[in-house]
């Protein structure tokens, strides 16, 4: 296993090289990045930048998933999961540190997260818990979906590309001690505990959506409602929910989107993923490129760009419209964190195999052309082929275009038919720009999204 | 994130078929329930009424907003939300949240694991967002009054 995790590593690290410094080309297929079972590669070449060596990239990686995920008999292998690596130190320390790869790349949340078993003990041990008021470690528990995960809030050295953060918070899943009974107000929201990595789907993610923390006011009262919450937890055990500050710079209370703590290039990311064929391919790769605006390879020339809604927002942050057959869907989303698109639409035949239930399986491929409309009116072509997803990708494709779910099947039609989320197949052959909000990115406030 | 599983083991999945307590669980509960998730919730509350039909709605302090629908025996038929965060949905199914978390924990080592996902003659959950923005409706379809439109329940 750690054979295998070695080699995607020193192929990352490859990659990252060839592409490194290059500028993102806006326009479908021209990501840099390359397929490894496709017969075209899309890498872009090179470009230094007056002799700067640009450092604000790294490699992202759609693979099966850590080897961790495809044993026992839950075992499974990731479809359309954008991974990268991560490196987190002993506060201060140069030495005391690990690589951790196959981090989930998610554009719909906010904060580093990491699965406590991944870490080395040498290393956990040595990663102070944040303290509260009270001088009590300070535990979290953060809402997903159809799932939470519990742990505590550590502080450690964080590093991609070449991009840092010194003592930042950051979750460590499932951490034992004070931190392993989950709090009944944690569970109660429903969905399943995630805080192991074949559960999780992923060795942590890296949360990098529109918000400069993970809670922002809502954590600043009692009695708010945000997908984190935040324990005070002495050594019986973590129940009472505390308040934490927003701050995107020491001293932390809130985990911080790592992008907005960075010192420079800390407006947003472009991720930058190449076109992938109808069958889907083995390993895609690509590139990560932090900051909008702010160095030779990462302008926002010739994008779209389409405000997303607020934090104060009622209906949540980090949404916009789409329209899909002449009908607005008000809480519509761009996600990497999901994988595959997610609408309804009844008049599309879902797939008969139990194993791909609600999965769309079109007799043969459609064109769907959906747009996104931004908080200030601006319209983006969305448009995709939909290819059935049961017979359509290889076998052994681990990154696949163009697949849906349908959230309604199997029937009764339930209520909400009012979102669209664009998962991952979205960001293949396209770079997709996530502004944070509150920063100015590329001469626009953000939040948005533009490709 | 919304992640589902292409190539987990499957296993069969038998419906449940449960009765609606008409007890002390909120949903299936009485309009007394409505005012305990008021309080539990910390919440302000507003009721309207047309034709019998109630829709209580809860507005937290900040991030979320929980709505209750009544009928006009005063039976709690849905509940649906819309906000920052998920609310305390064990307080607000009552007995129904053991149903849902059931339903979780078959979907689990199955192929699909994403948004939604109680659909039973008895009770239909269904929720979907990301982490900061997420909405959800959990209903009895044998207690929704007849003329009610279930996508009137966001």
């Amino acid at each position: 296993m750690i054979r295998a995790l070695l080699a995607l590593c020193v192929a990352g690290a490859l990659a990252a090289c060839s592409s490194g410094g290059s500028v993102p080309a806006g326009g479908t297929g021209s990501g840099s990045g390359s397929s490894s079972t496709s017969s075209t590669s899309s890498t872009t070449t090179s470009s230094s930048s007056g002799g700067t060596t640009l450092t604000n990239f790294a490699t992202v990686t759609v693979d099966a998933g850590p080897a961790a995920l495809n044993v026992g008999p839950n075992a499974y292998t990731s479809t359309n999961s954008p991974f990268v690596s991560v490196t987190i130190c002993a506060p201060g320390s140069a030495t005391n540190c690990q690589t951790i790869d196959h981090v989930i790349l998610d554009t719909g949340s906010v904060g580093l997260r990491i699965v406590q078993s991944v870490l080395n003990t040498s290393l956990l041990t040595a990663l102070p818990t944040e303290s509260d008021a009270s001088g009590n470690p300070v535990g979290e528990c953060y809402q997903y979906v159809n799932s939470y995960v519990f742990g505590s809030v550590r502080q450690a050295d964080f590093a991609i590309g070449g991009e840092k953060v010194a003592n930042m918070p950051f979750n460590v899943m499932g951490d034992t001690g004070s931190f392993s009974s989950v709090p009944s107000s944690c569970s109660s929201g429903g969905g399943t505990e995630t805080n192991t990595v074949q559960t999780f789907g992923g060795n942590g993610i890296l949360g990098v959506g529109t918000t400069p923390t993970d809670c922002g006011a809502d954590c600043q009262v009692t009695n708010g409602s945000a997908a984190a919450t935040y324990y005070d937890c002495p050594s019986s055990g973590c129940a009472t929910i505390i308040t934490r500050n927003a701050s995107t710079v020491a001293p932390f209370q809130q985990l911080p989107n790592p992008v907005a703590a960075f010192s420079t290039d800390n407006n947003g990311t472009i991720i930058s993923l190449p076109a992938v064929a109808p069958a889907g391919v083995v390993t895609l790769t690509g590139t990560i490129y932090f900051g909008i605006g702010t160095q030779t390879n990462n302008a926002l020339s010739g994008a779209t760009v389409l405000p997303a809604s607020l934090s104060t927002s009622a209906i949540g942050s980090g949404l916009v419209t789409a329209t899909y057959n002449g009908t607005k869907l008000p809480i519509s989303y761009i996600d990497s964190g999901t994988n595959a698109y997610y609408f309804v639409d009844s008049a599309i035949a879902t797939c008969k195999s139990t194993g791909f239930s609600g999965f769309y399986c079109p007799t043969s491929a459609l064109s769907l052309a959906p747009t996104i409309t931004g908080t200030n009116g601006t319209v983006g072509n969305a448009s995709f082929t939909l290819y059935n997803a049961e017979t359509s990708p290889a076998a052994t494709s681990n990154a696949v275009p163009g697949i849906g779910v349908n959230p309604n099947v199997p029937p009764p039609t339930t209520p909400i038919t009012n979102s669209f989320a664009f998962g991952l197949p979205f960001f293949f052959g396209r770079n997709v720009y996530t502004a944070i909000e509150g920063r100015n990115a590329g001469g626009v406030a953000g939040p948005y999204f533009a490709y | 994130m919304i992640l589902f599983r292409l190539s987990a083991a499957l296993c069969a999945s038998a419906a449940a078929f449960l009765i609606p307590s008409a007890s002390l669980a909120e949903l299936g509960g009485s309009y007394s329930g409505v005012q305990r998730d008021q309080a539990h919730l910390h919440a302000q509350l507003q009721s309207q009424t047309r034709a019998g039909l109630t829709t209580h709605v809860m507005t937290l302090a900040v991030g979320s907003t929980v709505k209750e629908f009544t009928n006009a025996s005063g039976t709690v038929y849905a509940v649906s939300w819309r906000g920052h965060g998920k609310p305390d949905l064990r307080q607000l199914l009552g007995a129904h949240f053991n149903t849902m978390q059931a339903h979780y924990a078959q979907t689990r080592g199955r192929v699909l694991r994403h948004a939604a996902l109680v659909n039973e003659p008895s009770l239909v959950v269904q929720s979907g967002g990301h982490p900061g923005a997420f909405w959800g409706v959990a209903y009895l379809p044998q207690a929704v009054p007849a003329g009610v439109s279930v996508t009137d329940l966001q």
